[in-house]
């Protein structure tokens, strides 16, 4: 499977050229807001009026892709939450107006495939569409999902495929009741130095088209892996099988993207793993552009690919030598645990 | 104390701007003759239930007759002397 475009909405300025000539977006509330463009100017006001963050997120990330690629055949999104504002709004309504007349809005743009839907509705695609909401592996399940309709694909094909996450207040709340977050104060920039408990909650979208051939490709997802609730031997037991797999071994893998998110508690994933099976890689993370949340594997793979590209003006990669594979990994709460194994377009890095 | 019909129009455009979320449209720009269907503010059959969810949430007042809800739901001057006529908070 081949990425041909990338196109994110963070927290940091990725929907300009800002972030790829090496700005750098301090956030010091402890919350990682994404830094939205003016949707106005591409979506009309009547449908924006309407859109949650979430939604309006992946439109924005997405609608100027489906535009600039016609031949997209599908869409399918990756979001553990889906637009948590409208959905946790609606059901408050639901009691505080004792089951009566609800407000039809926060219930459309609630549901996980509004983003998918809004999507094929405005570009008009009837083709295949689908979301997947596996909690913390719904990107990795939807990239799964498109790697097997291209494979099964009898002719060439394009996909968007994407992740979506928002920033709710109230599951903002929750989530610090569950200790998720920091209770002491630092910056993203201090954030994957951090050991203390929990991280800095963030937000945003991410599209790539992918296709099934390697036509004006920037990338190619060589495969991925997932695996929930492994054990640590099990863990480096099932990489090496993994890279085994597809012709590779740790040697191979030029780039570790890790999804450090400065979480005492389980950041010894990503350093054992490290140590055991890559002590002499490059190694690098990207949740200080990010924050943390549960699809932000999505924006690793962002990353990566710009990293694939040649691009080491990025805040803090300037460092880095040019990789022809990235391996990307990322995992939340220790639980579940994501792999993607991306290679350079050999004929661009020519 | 009773509420103005004027001060009325005035509080139901704010609700129609708070409920509707119409994005860059003030008080002032709602007219009170302009038809809310068809016109410039570009309002749908969602609308029409969002403005229902008002009517009953804000003034207590329910729709239940479509036929009746296509006679009100005409400009605010028709909804206003229909919140007059029939509200109960």
């Amino acid at each position: 499977m081949y990425i041909k475009e990338v196109c994110a909405i963070s927290p940091q300025l990725t929907y300009g050229t800002e972030f790829e000539s090496g700005h750098f977006e301090l956030h010091d509330k402890g919350i990682l807001y994404a830094i939205e463009p003016s949707y106005l100017d591409f979506i009309p006001a009547s449908l924006l009026r309407r859109m949650g963050k979430a939604v309006r997120m992946g439109i924005g990330a997405g609608l100027p892709l489906v535009k600039k690629y016609p031949g997209i055949e599908g869409i399918i999104i990756g979001t553990a939450n889906g637009g948590l504002e409208d959905c946790i709004r609606f059901l408050n309504q639901i009691v505080d107006y004792k089951e009566g007349v609800l407000t039809p809005t926060s219930f459309v743009q609630s549901t996980p495939n509004a983003v998918a839907g809004q999507l094929a509705l405005m570009g008009e695609k009837t083709g295949y569409n689908s979301t997947h909401t596996n909690g913390s592996l719904a990107f990795d399940n939807a990239m799964l999902d498109a790697q097997l309709v291209l494979e099964t694909a009898v002719k060439p094909m394009e996909l968007l495929i994407g992740a979506v996450e928002e920033i709710s207040d109230y599951n903002y709340n929750i989530d610090t009741l569950n200790s998720h977050y920091k209770s002491e104060s630092i910056t993203n920039e201090e954030l994957i130095r951090s050991t203390t408990a929990g991280s800095l909650c963030g937000e945003g979208a991410t599209m790539c088209v992918v296709a099934n051939t390697a036509d004006h490709a920037i990338a190619e997802v060589v495969d991925q892996f997932q695996v929930c609730f492994p054990g640590k031997e099990e863990l480096t037991g099932l990489i090496n099988n993994f890279l085994d797999k597809n012709g590779m071994s740790p040697k191979d893998i030029d780039l570790l993207l890790f999804g450090n998110s400065g979480d005492g508690r389980t950041d010894h994933w990503y350093n054992d793993l490290q140590q055991e099976l890559f002590p002499d890689k490059q190694i690098t993370t990207f949740k200080q552009f990010s924050g943390d949340y549960r699809t932000a594997g999505a924006f690793g793979c962002y990353v990566a690919v710009k990293l694939l590209q040649g691009n080491h003006r990025i805040y803090g990669f300037d460092h880095l030598r040019r990789p022809r594979t990235v391996l990307v990994y990322n995992q939340f709460g220790g639980e579940r645990h994501g792999f993607i194994l991306l290679r350079g377009n050999q004929a661009s890095i020519a | 104390m009773e509420i103005s019909r004027d001060d009325l129009k005035l509080e139901f455009k704010q609700h129609l701007i708070t409920y509707l979320n119409l994005l860059d449209i003030k008080v002032e720009d709602i007219k009170d003759d302009e038809p809310l269907f068809g016109g410039d503010l570009g309002l749908d059959s969602i609308d029409s239930v969002e403005m229902i969810v008002l009517l009953d949430r804000e003034y207590g007042i329910k729709i239940k007759n479509p036929t009746e809800g296509r006679q009100v739901l005409v400009d605010v001057n028709t909804i206003v002397d229909y919140i007059i006529a029939n509200r109960t908070k």
